[in-house]
């Protein structure tokens, strides 16, 4: 199983999309970070405060949440880490290779899973030397302590199990274009209109956005679960995704 | 360029008692780390929706020879390697390497090396294909370097796989499939896109694999000549079924012995042959004679005073059955570069 998740590696360091990939993820997140300091403590037209100080926990928060923003390029690296043998074709050597296919699933959920750990890292990173500096400049940068360490974490982790989400879609959609685009719609279109849409929006926090929200949300609350219910539901998908598209891999023809 | 790979560290001690011949030219030259292993394919059959692609086939690959695969296009060749190397599940039937299907193979890359589709990730270079395959069934790194300058990609494998022509794509996907030094080779149309010289270069290659170094080698072709100028053996199927399995030379003897003439005085030629009692047809300047040995023709003609161009004897066994096959088939690639200077061609 090493040699295979090492084997892994090599493919997804011999391309370059996982450049691509980090430099958009700490683009994405160090833009939001700034652009919600910068908007720290503004007022809306009446008067009222738009977003809280950048001495506000809430604030703080908020502005740390920021690191889950990447979990769009997490699943893509796992959706690309999966999809590309079907792609390029090269399901054909890596299931020759490797003929127990499950054996295949298994060591790209465990190589995407531990790449994206130096993923969060960095992109954690980014979105506290933003803070440091630019929130900082403007008054106070956020304490790494209690609460705000719990949201860096949650939303961190939350990086790690949706790269395991994507290679688990890969696997099942096999198609990388409609895997990546199906997932930018679900991120980005079902799940806010399920939220938003009243007698529906108490689904919400059950599905993977809701999850993802109970890990940055320290305190919980009726519309969300408890940081650790919402670990462990974001871990439950990451796994059913992970097992489904295993299953699937298995039983259907490389053509 | 080095055909025999004759430098793989570690073969000696991995294999004393392998097939090599003593006759064997290149003394290092061995046969694979794992011995020679016979395949055996039985009852295989697959159904696509309605269409029957395979059905109940059946075939033996012996070690130390080169089996040809043969078909005309959409006869279930592909299908059916595909089959053989667990990546298309059979309706029915069995395919073992040894004994033990694909799957269950302990060492996969060890035991066999396929050459199917020509699949690579195009911004990927050529030896990093080789090491990713490498490192997943757990065979140094560096024999990546060695595979490519076996198939003649030593300077080429720095570059990225997209911007490969097709014969060094078919030349990568060899040196995957030699990656683990294995005892069987199974290859699907490898002298597509190669050009006449890398053809050449195949032939002698896969030859060199299985008569010295004792390996299994099958290859497919929808190319009679292809196959007839390479295969000790032959698996000839059509529609999906078994059509004829054995020896080129075996098969080759089952048709009509005739001989072929060409003479400027062909017409002349053909009345004192028939008058003789032979049965001969004329095309185009060209004689079909059967009934007489070649010997038995040359000296009619030398006696009747006929000058003659050309005087071959011709078993047409191997190639009736083929025709037969392959009549009405479109695809019948008879355009392809390999037919030149075949024989299949030349009786026509």
């Amino acid at each position: 199983m090493i040699a295979l998740v090492r084997a892994e590696w090599t493919k997804l360091f011999t391309t370059r999309v996982w450049i691509g990939l980090l430099v958009g993820a700490c683009l994405l997140v160090g833009g939001f970070t700034a652009l919600f300091t910068g908007l720290a403590g503004s007022t809306d037209q009446n008067g009222q405060t738009a977003l809280p100080p950048v001495s506000d926990p809430q604030f703080q928060q908020v502005a740390l949440a920021q690191i889950s923003g990447a979990v769009v390029f997490a699943v893509i690296l796992g959706i690309i880490g999966m999809t590309q043998e079907y792609r390029h074709r090269t399901a054909t050597p890596t299931f020759l290779t490797t003929p127990l296919r499950g054996r295949v699933v298994a060591a790209k959920v465990l190589a995407y899973l531990l790449a994206a750990i130096p993923l969060a890292i960095l992109v954690t990173a980014v979105d506290l030397a933003v803070l440091e500096i630019y929130a900082g400049a403007r008054g106070a940068a956020p304490s790494l302590t209690g609460d705000n360490l719990r949201v860096i974490a949650g939303a961190a982790s939350a990086l790690v199990i949706y790269a395991v989400i994507g290679v688990g879609v890969g696997a099942l959609l096999r198609n990388q274009v409609g895997a990546i685009v199906g997932a930018l719609v679900y991120l980005y279109v079902v799940e806010p209109v399920i939220a938003a849409i009243g007698p529906i929006a108490s689904a919400y926090k059950w599905l993977p956005g809701g999850a993802l929200r109970a890990m940055t949300t320290p305190f919980g609350g009726p519309d969300v679960l408890q940081p650790w219910q919402g670990a462990l539901l974001l871990l439950g998908y990451g796994l059913l995704a992970a097992v489904l598209g295993t299953l699937l891999t298995v039983r259907r023809d490389i053509t | 360029m080095r055909l025999d790979g004759s430098d793989r560290p570690g073969t000696q001690d991995r294999n004393p008692g392998g097939a090599d011949g003593e006759e064997s030219p290149i003394p290092s030259a061995s046969a694979a780390a794992a011995g020679p292993v016979r395949v055996e394919v039985r009852g295989l059959s697959k159904t696509f929706g309605s269409v029957r692609a395979v059905t109940d086939l059946g075939f033996t690959v012996e070690p130390g020879s080169v089996t040809g695969f043969l078909g005309p296009n959409g006869a279930g060749k592909t299908t059916t390697l595909r089959m053989i190397l667990g990546l298309e599940r059979p309706d029915a039937g069995t395919a073992l390497f040894g004994g033990v299907p694909y799957a269950s193979l302990p060492d996969p890359l060890r035991t066999v090396g396929a050459v199917l589709e020509t699949a690579f990730h195009p911004a990927r270079s050529g030896r990093d294909h080789l090491r990713v395959y490498a490192r997943a069934a757990g065979i140094s790194i560096g024999r990546a370097d060695e595979v490519l300058l076996q198939v003649g990609l030593g300077e080429a494998g720095r570059r990225r796989a997209g911007t490969y022509s097709l014969g060094m794509r078919q030349r990568l996907a060899l040196a995957t499939a030699l990656l683990g030094d294995p005892s069987v080779l199974v290859l699907d149309e490898p002298a597509n896109g190669l050009d006449p010289e890398g053809i050449q270069w195949l032939r002698g290659f896969l030859r060199h694999l299985a008569h010295e170094q004792g390996r299994t080698v099958l290859v497919s072709s929808h190319l009679l000549a292809e196959v007839e100028q390479t295969a000790d053996r032959v698996v000839i199927v059509g529609a999906g079924r078994l059509v004829r399995e054995g020896s080129i030379d075996g098969l080759r003897a089952g048709g009509a012995q005739t001989v072929l003439v060409r003479s400027p005085e062909a017409d002349r030629l053909a009345e004192l042959l028939r008058a003789g009692g032979a049965s001969v047809t004329a095309e185009d300047g060209t004689l079909t004679v059967s009934g007489r040995s070649a010997p038995e023709i040359g000296h009619a003609a030398f006696s009747g005073g006929i000058e003659l161009h050309e005087l071959r004897p011709h078993s047409s066994g191997l190639e009736e059955i083929y025709f037969q096959l392959t009549a009405g088939s479109e695809q019948f690639a008879a355009h392809d570069p390999a037919t030149v200077a075949s024989p299949l061609e030349a009786s026509r």
